[in-house]
């Protein structure tokens, strides 16, 4: 049995979303604009994430298996709900910056995801591990995506002047298009690692999984089922 | 690896005894360079040493990113098919002649880079990487991209964006026959239209670039352009105004036929072709930007998978 310190540090490298879990794409790509952005996002998702993780994990066996999915939404839209009411007291110009997309974290995938695949199964201890490991994993890439973007395609960092003034901003990457192009190159960096760390410490790599699943742990469980589809696949195309 | 036990599949090509064609990436490439050749001497012309340098920091910025890559990437370096200087210089001639060299590098890099090895190298793309180049770079510094504020040495105008700022009157001026022969200003290559014609029917004559594209190409410039004069004559510029400024002949001679964006069977190339000419007025008419050829461009190209699924349905197949 795993300890909460593994399940703790899983989110910061091993699973960290949406560089290895590639779930909650929407704001990823929409409000990285700025590392200031990714940060107060990031920092709304740690909240809601550890919370509900927790709540769920505690009503895990009171909820009826048919109606969780309803259960669980229910439970995070009341701590989005919270969120937005600090967030318009405590942080407001930040609020106004992320607009739409503090109540979109209603649906996002990682709340879901981390509610249906961990905190369900788990006790609440374990499900808060879990709930911060993953929002610190997430609060750190959108800072980090959001730096990158926001230092080439404004010259500023945290809204300070890195290059001084003769530095023509590369808009580009501050729009739309930059946020897939930038996500699409780390998540090669992250795979071209993957293999490079693989390949000096001597592991082959499974080629049942394609590169994007390969550095990620988390349905590890699942390469049997894989192997034998690929398996009865293989044999009803020789036959 | 299971991967090559899966890819052991063979398929039937044809019966045995086959003979080569003769038609390689590389020849057709060098054809390519070769009908560039005429605009590029027009440019010079025109423009003085700046258009050759454009060009000639455009070509090795992309033959060196290429071979950088590939280097990265554990491929064969396939420098020596010219297909990268290709596109390089395609994209250097979609640019301002008094363009900085930094805005050529970074251009041409990343249109390597973004436009083709991402994707895999050469053959993988399915976007237009010489559009896509121009497009990051439009995008990113308009500035430097605004062919009238770059050009102000030069008395003439361009077209395009007198049409886009000021008005079809501001344009009524400016004979058809001017503009074929360049007597505007424009981006360094694209403008030269006569250069570019006479490049592109060498190259469909020589059957390095199959007509059909080009044709419909045309065409849905013009039938487009022509719907919307006959709409409204007094917002609406002429079909054959649109047909020659801008990047118009040298996307239906260069940028559309783009091996791999395009499609291979008739009837889809047909309709690629046509709508790609249509939406290069509408983006002409309802975009930002003064030219939005190369936009369209992109955006057909996405469409190429969906055309192709057009195909002659299989003896006895459902």
């Amino acid at each position: 049995m795993a300890t909460m310190m593994q399940e703790f540090t899983k989110g910061l490298w091993k699973e960290i979303p949406p560089f290895r879990l590639v779930l909650g794409l929407c704001p990823v790509l929409a409000v990285t604009n700025s590392a200031e952005n990714g940060l107060g996002m990031g920092a709304a998702v740690i909240f809601v994430l550890t919370l509900s993780n927790v709540i769920i994990s505690l009503v895990r066996k009171i909820i009826p298996k048919k109606v969780r999915i309803v259960g669980f939404i229910a439970i995070a839209a009341s701590l989005v709900v919270t969120v937005e009411m600090l967030m318009q007291a405590f942080a407001y110009p930040l609020y106004q910056q992320l607009g739409i997309f503090v109540p979109l974290i209603v649906v996002n995938c990682i709340i879901l995801g981390r509610a249906e695949g961990f905190a369900s199964k788990n006790p609440p201890h374990m499900a808060l591990a879990d709930g911060l490991g993953m929002g610190i994993g997430f609060t750190i890439s959108l800072t980090f995506i959001g730096s990158i973007r926001e230092s080439l395609g404004a010259g500023t960092l945290f809204g300070v002047d890195l290059f001084g003034p003769s530095f023509e901003p590369f808009t580009f990457m501050v729009q739309a298009p930059g946020a897939f192009i930038s996500l699409g190159l780390i998540l090669a960096g992250m795979n071209f690692f993957t293999a490079w760390q693989a390949k000096r410490n001597g592991v082959e790599l499974d080629p049942n999984f394609d590169a994007g699943c390969r550095g990620c742990a988390a349905c590890k469980g699942l390469e049997k089922i894989v192997n034998q589809k690929k398996l009865e696949r293989l044999e009803s195309a020789k036959s | 690896m299971a991967s090559q036990e899966m890819s052991q599949k063979l398929f039937t090509v044809s019966s045995a005894p086959l003979w080569h064609s003769g038609r390689t990436v590389r020849l057709t490439m060098i054809m390519t360079l070769l009908a560039l050749l005429p605009a590029a001497f027009m440019a010079f012309f025109k423009y003085g040493y700046g258009a050759v340098e454009v060009i000639a920091w455009a070509g090795l910025t992309a033959v060196a990113t290429e071979f950088a890559v590939q280097r990265l990437m554990k491929q064969k370096p396939t420098g020596d098919d010219f297909s990268a200087l290709v596109d390089g210089v395609l994209f250097a001639f979609l640019l301002p002649s008094t363009a900085p060299i930094w805005l050529v590098v970074i251009g041409s890099a990343l249109t390597i880079i973004l436009g083709r090895m991402v994707f895999g190298g050469y053959g993988g793309s399915p976007v237009c990487a010489p559009a896509l180049g121009w497009c990051i770079l439009t995008i990113s510094w308009p500035d430097f991209m605004d062919l009238n504020a770059m050009l102000l040495n030069w008395d003439l105008v361009e077209p395009l964006s007198e049409l886009k700022y000021f008005g079809l009157d501001a344009v009524a001026a400016i004979s058809p026959v001017s503009l074929l022969f360049g007597d505007n200003l424009g981006a360094l290559g694209a403008s030269q239209v006569l250069a570019v014609i006479l490049g592109g029917v060498i190259l469909i004559g020589m059957r390095h670039v199959r007509w059909l594209i080009p044709v419909t190409f045309l065409a849905g410039v013009f039938v487009a352009g022509l719907v919307f004069n006959i709409l409204d004559p007094e917002a609406y510029a002429p079909p054959v105004f649109h047909l020659l400024t801008g990047s118009t002949m040298l996307a239906a001679f260069f940028l559309m036929p783009y091996p791999s964006a395009s499609p291979s069977r008739q009837i889809p190339m047909m309709i690629f072709g046509f709508f790609g000419g249509v939406l290069v007025i509408i983006v002409r008419s309802y975009g930002i930007y003064p030219d939005g050829v190369p936009f369209a461009i992109l955006l057909i190209n996405l469409c190429t998978p969906l055309f192709e699924m057009i195909a002659p349905k299989p003896f006895g197949g459902r």
